[in-house]
């Protein structure tokens, strides 16, 4: 990216990989600190589950820095590849930490008080998962807004 | 936002309008949800500052809505959403501050030493996710960045 963007000869070029990026810094910044975050919280258990926050910021911060540096269609894709991993990680995130409030207190989440009890009584915080549909979808963006060569 | 993604002249301000809508549509679900939950969590209480994000929430939601589908090129409007997005990043991190220094008070009073600091960080009221407002602001700034 920062080749594209010492490179780029028209404003709206350098507009754009100015943006790019911008929002790349976004992505690697949330994959750098929601590492840390889960490692302070206590995150890593025995449980596999609880360990693929950290996989997905182990894999997804070397294709981020990659790209700063190279948007080749080698790392390109599989970055764009990974983003929506990140994507489908937060969502699956959310929804298994819902699950299991709701398993802590005796209820199904197919049952409104279910739901909401899972929701607002959150000893797994349900919206905190969500942050990574935030940095996959960032992230993402960039991948695919990268013009071809 | 949507206005000019659909009139952009050519592939590279086509991809750019793109980054700015998918940019703002995180941001425009920002708005929406973070009220919701901060309602859910209890955070509306009798005091003034429990319900600063509710009051930002009205001009970060109408100045959102209008700049993503309306028109992000009339003065007021980017005056509006820009002083909006500044106002969302200075919340943000007086939020996160307030958190911390409250939790602290809440134990043993207001202690800049390391354990006791990061333990106060980790409290009941949650330190970084005040900060999701200066994030939104970053973001909506970002987006309007010479977009007219």
């Amino acid at each position: 990216m920062f080749e594209r963007w010492m490179n780029a000869t028209t404003e709206e070029q350098k507009l754009l990989t100015f943006l790019q990026l911008f929002f790349l810094l976004f992505t690697a910044f949330g994959f750098f600190y929601f590492g840390v975050e889960h490692w302070v919280i206590d995150h890593w258990l025995d449980s596999f589950q609880s360990r693929i926050p950290f996989y997905t910021a182990v894999i997804g911060l070397p294709l981020t820095l990659a790209m700063f540096f190279t948007t080749h269609r080698a790392v390109r894709w599989p970055y764009t590849i990974f983003m929506a991993v990140t994507i489908g990680v937060g969502l699956i995130g959310a929804l298994f930490h819902l699950w299991y409030n709701a398993a802590d207190y005796g209820s199904s989440i197919f049952t409104i008080s279910g739901f909401i009890e899972g929701f607002t009584e959150p000893y797994r915080p349900v919206l905190a998962a969500l942050a990574h549909v935030n940095v996959g979808a960032v992230g993402i963006v960039v991948g695919l807004t990268i013009e071809d060569a | 936002m949507i206005p000019a993604l659909r009139s952009a002249p050519s592939p590279t301000a086509r991809r750019i309008e793109w980054l700015r809508v998918v940019m703002m549509f995180l941001l425009l679900m920002s708005w929406a949800m973070y009220p919701i939950d901060l309602l859910i969590v209890g955070h509306w209480l009798d005091s003034f500052e429990s319900l600063i994000p509710f009051i930002l929430t009205i001009p970060g939601l109408f100045f959102t809505v209008w700049v993503f589908f309306i028109d992000r090129s009339t003065t007021w409007v980017r005056t509006g959403f820009i002083a909006t997005m500044w106002a969302a990043i200075f919340v943000g991190f007086l939020g996160g501050y307030y958190h911390w220094v409250w939790n602290m008070n809440d134990v043993d009073g207001v202690r800049w030493y390391w354990s006791y600091a990061m333990s106060e960080f980790h409290g009941y009221r949650p330190v970084l996710a005040a900060m999701a407002y200066s994030y939104m602001g970053i973001t909506g700034l970002a987006s309007i960045y010479r977009a007219r």
